[in-house]
């Protein structure tokens, strides 16, 4: 009975959620390629993998959206920390400031990075132009996912803020303890799990980076700034290897993933559990 | 409730009106945009009172290259019937002869002696001919009247006369040309390759990208958009109308551009250097011949259609000489018929001078005729701009990407040998 219960809801779930991945997989397996009909769509089992880990280009892929995440986070996550900060004291002009802040998370991704390019091609001169620099490419980007998602992370954090008993605080003052002590010792072990939470938000985005790297670089110069889901994008929408772009795909998927599990598991249950 | 009332009597009439016409569909998809769509609908209802049996519709598709071919790609690998006549860009000609989605025109034995060879030579696969030329797009040179007084005759010839320009302090770049990682810098490559005597792929089929005058014609690219070079580097992210703005303010003296830019540059409101420019093909590299690169469009017909016939008449129709003048005059497109530069008509219609065009197209040559040709040039795209953005020495770049295309023959089953299939 309760089985029979559960069913259309499953069934529902199956449908949107797993079908989909369970098709991108079935494709992964097999060699497909709309451009060379004649080769047909043979079953090649992991071979699409095994062509990914000898593919330079993938492997730089790789590399370009780890390091983003590692860079780009835990800028966010600090001053996205720090302006939670400010908002949390701010006693005057609260509603105002707030949603000033929060004004960048309400620009489109495209829209806000055609902005940043703008502005960097202005600052570009006849002898250099950031666009043009393998590493310096990066700091456009770089500029513009931290300014549009640092809001995200300070509401998030001004949420955990909340949540923590002012009369903590002030016992913590009469004992003398200054205003560095009561963050590092108070503050910050409070607000562990709106932390987990927020650098997890981020980091699952950050490794899925696409439409910022599309409309700024196009993950040029050469390939200098391309993540692993532009690529995937470039091999299932301009050649047209559907087999190779599932299993590039399905890569993205399982980066992710192995991401969040972890995340949760180790750091995540160890800084919830202090406070349980 | 009287309007929707309405409403569903003009949609049943509609509807009616729509099965009450038994006459079969030859259908046409192409550019549909502006005046290039007011020429096609012109052109397909005079064909339409010609052939009162069918009804002639055109179906539009999308005008960005890469959408269309993908829209194509779907179509034609379901077996669709329609449409019955397709626009292709000329480098996807071989692609979709190879895969089978168009028919093989000779049995209908065309006269193709009239249009240019290049175009031609990107019609066929594998010796066969499977689409006509119907417009063509040729690379130029385009230099300032004002400040040099004849074209310059080499590509070193141009390099001092650039310098001397920037160095006088007369415009502040010497050259420009569209150098973002996108197609339009691979023309640009083809033109510099042939120009040193150099090619992507040998007559034979072999990868020949990365031999010693592939390497010398990318090396001058990269010494002239380096320090003290006559490109400024931000045109490693300029395509065709950034370079066009730049060289509209009077900020170069060259240009490498397509003729659409001619009309825009001669209009006094907008362009500072209108009056004060001149076309000619762009020069060969030391003692070589100059090159252009060939772009433009072909009609095909889907190996599907259901009147194949009918089909081919149409693309016949399109191709001929008064349609093409036609399309000229109002599209502002060059004819593939070489015999409409002769005759002095295409001057009272297109505003640039044509002299240097024809010379242009006699030099023109078409990119790689492949199956696997937008691969291919993606390929080229990334390392040749990783090279002119300075990661990795031409030689190096060229290397890698003659491997990366050799590893894409290899799968794609094509081998270097002609007629596997």
């Amino acid at each position: 009975m309760a089985a029979l219960l559960i069913a259309p809801a499953a069934g529902l779930i199956a449908i949107v959620a797993l079908l989909p991945i369970a098709a991108t997989v079935w494709e992964a397996l097999h060699g497909h390629d709309l451009r060379l009909p004649w080769l047909g769509r043979p079953f090649v089992g992991l071979g699409n993998f095994v062509e990914a880990a000898g593919d330079p280009r993938f492997v730089e892929a790789v590399l370009h959206t780890v390091l983003f995440a590692v860079v780009s986070v835990p800028i966010e996550i600090a001053l996205g920390l720090a302006l939670a900060l400010v908002m949390h004291r701010a006693l005057r002009g609260r509603g105002a400031i707030r949603v000033a802040a929060l004004l960048p998370w309400t620009v489109p991704t495209v829209v806000a990075a055609l902005i940043w390019r703008f502005m960097f091609e202005a600052y570009s001169t006849t002898a250099f132009d950031w666009f043009v620099h393998p590493l310096a490419a990066w700091v456009p980007i770089i500029a513009a996912d931290v300014w549009k998602t640092t809001p995200f992370v300070a509401i998030l954090m001004l949420a955990g803020l909340q949540t923590i008993d002012p009369a903590l605080d002030e016992a913590a003052r009469i004992d003398g303890a200054g205003p560095l002590r009561r963050f590092v010792t108070i503050t910050l072990p409070l607000l562990g799990p709106a932390l987990v939470v927020a650098t997890a938000f981020r980091a699952l985005d950050a490794l899925r980076l696409f439409d910022l790297v599309y409309v700024m670089t196009g993950g040029g110069p050469g390939t200098a700034t391309e993540p692993l889901s532009l690529y995937a994008f470039v091999v299932l929408m301009q050649r047209l290897r559907f087999g190779y772009g599932a299993a590039l795909s399905i890569t993205v998927f399982l980066l992710t993933f192995a991401f969040a599990l972890i995340w949760i598991r180790t750091i995540g249950r160890s800084l919830t559990s202090d406070h349980a | 409730m009287r309007i929707s009332a309405a409403l569903i009597v003009v949609a049943v009439s509609l509807v009616a009106c729509r099965a009450s016409d038994p006459r079969p569909v030859l259908s046409f998809s192409g550019s549909s945009l502006g005046p290039e769509a007011a020429v096609v609908r012109q052109q397909l209802d005079r064909f339409a009172d010609r052939h009162p049996d069918v009804r002639v519709e055109l179906r539009v598709t999308p005008d960005a290259a890469d959408q269309r071919h993908q829209l194509y790609v779907q179509w034609l690998n379901a077996r669709s019937s329609a449409p019955d006549v397709l626009q292709l860009d000329v480098v996807w000609t071989a692609e979709f002869a190879a895969a089978g989605w168009i028919l093989q025109l000779d049995r209908f034995a065309p006269d193709v002696t009239d249009f240019v060879p290049a175009a031609l030579q990107a019609s066929r696969w594998r010796g066969a001919l499977y689409a006509l030329p119907w417009f063509v797009d040729v690379g130029l040179l385009y230099w300032r009247t004002d400040l040099l007084r004849s074209a310059p005759a080499s590509v070193t010839a141009l390099e001092q006369a650039a310098r001397q320009s920037i160095t006088g302090g007369q415009t502040p770049f010497g050259l420009v040309w569209t150098g973002a990682r996108y197609e339009g810098l691979v023309t640009v490559f083809v033109e510099y390759l042939a120009a040193a005597g150099g090619g992507i792929l040998s007559d034979d089929g072999r990868v020949i990208v990365d031999e010693a005058a592939a390497v010398a014609a990318l090396s001058r690219m990269r010494e002239e958009v380096g320090p003290d070079g006559i490109v400024p580097i931000s045109a490693l992210n300029w395509r065709e109308e950034e370079v066009r703005l730049a060289f509209q303010n009077g900020q170069a003296v060259f240009m490498r551009n397509w003729p659409y830019a001619w009309s825009l540059l001669q209009d006094p409101t907008r362009s500072r250097v209108a009056g004060r420019v001149a076309t000619a093909p762009f020069p060969g590299l030391e003692s070589h011949e100059p090159a252009a690169a060939l772009g433009g469009a072909q009609l095909a017909v889907n190996a599907h259609s259901s009147q194949p016939q009918l089909a081919f008449a149409l693309a016949e129709f399109l191709t001929a000489p008064e349609q093409m003048l036609e399309r000229a005059r109002l599209a502002a497109q060059l004819p593939a018929r070489l015999s409409l530069y002769e005759d002095g008509t295409l001057e009272q219609v297109l505003p640039i001078p044509i002299p240097p065009v024809r010379q242009a197209l006699n030099a023109a040559i078409p990119r790689p005729v492949t199956p696997v040709y937008s691969e291919l040039s993606e390929i080229l795209q990334v390392s040749l701009h990783r090279s002119l953005t300075g990661q990795q020495p031409p030689a190096d770049a060229l290397a890698e990407a003659a491997a990366n295309i050799r590893a894409l023959l290899k799968r794609s089953g094509l081998g270097t040998e002609t007629g596997t299939r």
